[in-house]
């Protein structure tokens, strides 16, 4: 797991610190293994300079939504199974559906509970 | 004549000779139904024998074997007992493990939320943070933030997301009106308990007894059945940070006005190098 690399990508500073905060409660994640995207312009940014096993994005922020930024990747990076985790502040909306259908992994909804957010990421993280 | 007594005393010697042979033959079979009474007791005595000895063994076994059939029965119980104690033990830590991991949520949720409050002296930048807090820690989804207006004595909005919150009537609130300004007034919190009603929790901000502002979440989110009791400490511990960083905020900016008041009058004040003398 030390050697896996998360990108938490969200345009609310709060919720990218309280992600990573969670995250690193993960055994085996560390600060260094997280990086964070504030929109989804930025995070295409980092995903094309640098590989990641697992990301969790926001849906609604400026620039690039979620929904956008999942479906340049997947179109991006048609043979990369890059597991997409949605983070949504509705329970199983319009736009969760839209992002799945996009190629969306998984999503959570806000608020985040620890244990479920713990789960899905050691489950794709074991399955990468 | 002579012959007679001669036939006759042979007659009677054979006779004797008879009685002498049945007389042996009489002893003889008295003796061996003698041996035959002994022998037939001695058989019952063997075969008592041979009956009797793995009978004790068995019995003896069949003893020893009860015995320890209580003892373990006695273990079994006492083993039973302890692993229903076990067992309860181990629920009992399970639900202890849920409730840190709770809390721990909850504490970790309020670290970063107090981190990020105080991490900006910007009014603006504090009430974003505010609706991030609530948006996402909390789970409101309609919500309104007012602050007190030490001028006018009212509640003035200073944020809010959703419908209800953005009504135009939700803008002003007069202190001692309503549940906003009796909640306010009063400085306690209000946290529904039913469903169904328009606010679902009511929080002042307080510094110390002073009430500076407060929230109000109208729903939450589709997801999000009610606020639980942790929500309610955690949004009471929250109003604390967010009225300090509201306050300090509002106090930087007041000094910073002050400070750039200050400057200007200073550079209007300040004397031009040699145009004094003409």
């Amino acid at each position: 797991m030390a050697d896996k690399s998360l990108l938490v990508v969200d345009d609310s500073a709060t919720m990218r610190q309280l992600l990573c905060m969670t995250l690193t409660r993960v055994e085996g994640i560390t600060q260094a293994n997280i990086t964070e995207a504030f929109d989804g312009e930025d995070a295409l940014d980092k995903i094309r300079s640098q590989d990641f096993d697992l990301v969790l994005t926001d849906i609604r922020m400026p620039r690039m939504d979620g929904l956008e930024f999942i479906r340049v990747v997947r179109s991006e990076m048609k043979d990369s199974k890059l597991p997409i985790i949605i983070i949504s502040t509705k329970g199983a909306d319009e736009d969760v559906k839209l992002g799945m259908s996009l190629g969306a992994s998984g999503y959570l909804s806000k608020p985040i509970s620890m244990p479920q957010l713990k789960e899905l990421v050691l489950n794709f993280l074991g399955e990468h | 004549m002579a012959q007679e007594p001669a036939e006759i005393l042979n007659l009677f010697a054979k006779s004797e000779e008879l009685v002498d042979m049945l007389r042996k033959g009489r002893a003889f079979t008295e003796e061996l139904m003698c041996e035959n009474e002994r022998l037939r007791y001695r058989v019952i005595q063997l075969e008592a024998q041979q009956m009797g000895g793995p009978y004790d063994i068995l019995l003896t076994d069949v003893e020893r074997l009860r015995l320890e059939n209580a003892q373990m029965s006695q273990k079994l119980e006492f083993l039973d007992r302890r692993f229903q104690q076990v067992e309860a033990e181990n629920k009992d830590f399970a639900q202890r493990y849920v409730q840190v991991e709770e809390q721990n949520e909850s504490l970790a949720n309020l670290y970063v939320a107090s981190h990020r409050l105080h991490s900006t002296l910007d009014s603006a930048e504090v009430v974003e943070c505010i609706k991030e807090i609530l948006l996402n820690m909390i789970g409101s989804e309609d919500f309104g933030l007012l602050v007190i207006d030490d001028e006018t004595n009212e509640l003035l909005r200073a944020g809010y997301e959703g419908e209800t919150a953005g009504r135009p009537d939700r803008a002003r609130v007069t202190l001692g009106e309503g549940l906003e300004g009796i909640v306010a007034l009063a400085g306690k919190p209000f946290f529904s308990e039913r469903d169904g009603e328009e606010v679902c929790a009511c929080v002042p901000l307080k510094i110390k007894e002073r009430v500076v502002g407060l929230i109000t979440i109208y729903s939450l989110l589709s997801h999000k059945r009610g606020l639980s009791p942790l929500d309610h400490q955690l949004l009471e511990l929250l109003a604390g940070h967010a009225a300090s960083a509201l306050i300090s905020s509002k106090l930087y900016s007041m000094a910073d006005r002050k400070l750039r008041t200050i400057e200007g009058f200073m550079d209007l004040l300040r004397v031009p190098q040699g145009g004094g003398n003409g």
